[in-house]
């Protein structure tokens, strides 16, 4: 991509956002996250005016989302103040030696949590700073008609614009609370769903379950089988994973649903007669508890295994490995037959219960908080479709950001284009969080 | 025949281990014996003032499946593996070279039952003693699946008339090869725990003191654990 330099003055700073992002809502608070669209801007110089205007335009394939943008917005901008406000009063009065130790502990705890953001904030005035001088300086040199101060100093304007941008975003993210469980390894678990059209549902559940393993390699993360079920004709019925590495549930947090199928089955009659048939599959993304986080008393627990008559033990010798635990205060049961050793059994049943317990425990905890978020994690009903994965015209939709890409072949390879997606989806998740905060704090 | 003679291999805990007719093919049971040492371990090992390597006897090794899941998970720890059949021991190298702690291993063969003093010679003072002595009283033998006693070696099942047998050469082996406060760890048959109390109790002068007996997950009791208190005998 060509990189056209942006000559604008500071008090057009808002109007720049404005011109690389067409058609973007600014000044409103008007969250325009529901609606999205695919876009193709190409790259174009037109020279305007004088002093050499050029616009910048870029092209992208799906256009990124507005969080420069937000950050323009009145009411984050309120909050932005009202904690750097805040933090200044909490430093003040830590140096002020006249506190009761609770008092001084609550203020250098809340300092702590501020004191990300007030850095990331003083960084961005400082490059703003940074940047309006060497506009000063573009301006002097341009008017002395000095060539290599004025190459210098685009330059140094690229570098510091590309410095405000990551501060902005960096800003944004650390205004957002994170999730307590974005650090921890997961569970996920596919299940195929009912279907009037053949095996669609199976072959499908068998993709995605391959789709994540790519996935999981792709980022570098361990990912263990721990129950795999095939159906007939090559089809998966369900199975279950262990996928451990770096803010894994961070990136699997919002796999968790519904996914739909739209494709011809290729045995039986609709084959023959070109007939799409709809189906789904379920993915459900546990996130992997640490042992403090749920405790199992041995005395809830009861362990189903083969069990012989008689006094067992050398006078039996038996392949069957299959261990079923049920928790018998919830009555979660789980089962495992993976492995030959029935000791490994029992431990993987016993990171399965851990975490459906947890996941229990979490489900209660976020149904109690009430929140329009769309991309709550957890509380969605079952029923509702996150993607659609439509075979004939070669497309996927994820309907909560609708936001649309093609190439399936290439998305359930499970690289680079499931990434983006994925990305996509935690921003807007971190824009929704951001705002429902805002929204809070006005109280 | 059994599936694990027929592909020649079998998973014990974390393990693959080759398995060859006659030689016994280890049994869920006995996975949760060797967790039993390794807790023990867990909990003794930060009070140990110097990671000096542990060394421990295991009787009756087989596949040497309890030995190299020890071995495996302990890198400090040294075995002595006896048992009396050759194959058995064979079976036992080769599983110890494809898992690489050979080195660690000392293989012995004797038969405890009629050369015990050897035992103590070869392996001096260890630390403690596991076990899955072959513990089926004589009189149930006949009543075993044919598959058992069609393929595997009937000597590593018979404890001879209660099933006490071995295992009563074992504690009389801990009581003198046992360093102070070692411990003995059993798998038994269910009748065996109260049995072996009663039987130290008739005798005098073995030092050694039982512990706990510990259930296995069919919620029988098949565990013994007995600790070695008094000094030499």
């Amino acid at each position: 991509m060509k990189n056209c330099i942006c000559f604008i003055g500071s008090q057009l700073s808002k109007q720049r956002f404005l011109l690389a992002m067409a058609g973007a809502a600014h000044g409103s608070r008007q969250c325009a996250l529901t609606h999205r669209y695919y876009q193709q801007w190409n790259w174009r110089r037109t020279p305007r005016g004088p002093a050499g205007l050029y616009t910048q335009q870029l092209t992208r394939r799906h256009c990124q989302h507005f969080s420069k943008e937000l950050l323009q917005q009145e009411s984050v901008q309120r909050y932005l103040e009202k904690m750097i406000e805040e933090y200044r009063q909490v430093t003040q009065r830590l140096n002020n030696t006249a506190l009761t130790e609770s008092e001084r502990r609550t203020m250098s705890r809340r300092q702590i949590e501020l004191s990300p953001m007030a850095t990331v904030f003083q960084q961005s005035q400082r490059a703003v700073k940074d940047l309006k001088d060497v506009q000063a300086i573009i301006e002097s040199a341009e008017a002395g008609e000095d060539t290599q101060m004025l190459e210098l100093a685009k330059e140094e304007q690229k570098g510091i614009r590309k410095l405000i941008e990551a501060l902005q975003i960096k800003l944004l993210q650390s205004l957002v609370p994170s999730d307590k469980h974005d650090a921890s390894d997961v569970i996920v678990e596919v299940a195929a769903g009912r279907t009037t059209g053949g095996d669609i549902c199976q072959q499908f559940t068998r993709e995605i379950f391959e789709m994540y393993q790519n996935f999981a390699s792709y980022k570098q993360w361990a990912f263990e089988v721990l129950n795999y079920t095939p159906a007939e004709y090559g089809g998966l019925h369900h199975a279950a994973a262990r996928i451990a590495g770096e803010s894994v549930y961070r990136h699997f947090k919002y796999e968790g649903g519904m996914h739909r199928v739209q494709r011809i089955p290729e045995v039986g009659l609709s084959s023959r007669m070109q007939r799409i048939h709809t189906g789904t599959m379920m993915v459900i993304v546990l996130p992997q508890p640490d042992e403090v986080d749920v405790i199992i008393e041995p005395k809830d627990l009861r362990i189903d295994t083969f069990r012989s008559k008689g006094a067992g033990g050398q006078s039996v010798n038996t392949t069957d490995s299959a261990v079923r635990l049920v928790h018998i205060p919830t009555g979660i049961t789980v089962e495992c037959q993976q492995e030959r050793s029935q000791l490994q059994n029992r431990e993987t049943a016993m990171r399965m219960l851990r975490a459906r317990i947890y996941q229990q425990l979490i489900e209660k905890e976020t149904e109690q908080r009430q929140s329009a978020r769309k991309l709550q994690v957890g509380t969605r009903s079952q029923s509702e479709r996150i993607r659609t994965y439509n075979f004939t015209q070669d497309r996927v939709t994820d309907h909560r950001i609708s936001y649309v890409t093609r190439d399936i072949k290439e998305f359930l390879s499970g690289g680079e284009l499931l990434e983006e997606l994925i990305s996509e989806l935690l921003k807007s998740a971190e824009t929704e969080a951001l705002l429902e905060l805002v929204e809070n704090s006005r109280d | 025949m059994p599936v694990q003679y027929v592909i020649e291999e079998w998973d014990f805990r974390e393990l693959t281990l080759k398995m060859r007719p006659p030689v016994f093919i280890p049994r869920p049971e006995t996975e949760e014996l060797v967790g039993l040492v390794m807790e023990e371990l867990r909990t003794r090992g930060p009070a140990q003032d110097s990671p000096a390597s542990l060394r421990f006897l295991e009787v009756g090794c087989g596949s040497g499946a309890v030995s190299l899941s020890l071995l495996h998970h302990c890198p400090q720890c040294h075995a002595v593996a006896v048992d009396r059949s050759s194959e058995a021991l064979d079976l036992t190298r080769e599983n110890a070279e494809r898992l690489g702690v050979l080195e660690r291993l000392q293989i012995v063969q004797l038969d405890v039952l009629l050369d015990a003093d050897s035992v103590l010679c070869q392996c001096g003072s260890v630390d403690f003693i596991v076990s899955n002595p072959p513990y089926v009283f004589a009189e149930d033998l006949p009543l075993l699946e044919p598959e058992i006693l069609w393929y595997e070696d009937q000597r590593s099942l018979d404890g001879g008339e209660g099933g006490m047998d071995v295992i009563k050469q074992i504690l009389c082996i801990g009581t003198r090869a046992l360093k102070k406060n070692g411990k003995i760890f059993l798998e038994v048959d269910p009748r065996h725990p109260l049995m072996i109390q009663e039987w130290l109790r008739s005798q005098s002068d073995h030092g050694l003191e039982y512990r706990e007996t510990h259930r296995d997950f069919t919620g029988r009791s098949r565990f013994c654990v007995l600790q070695k208190t008094a000094p030499e005998c």
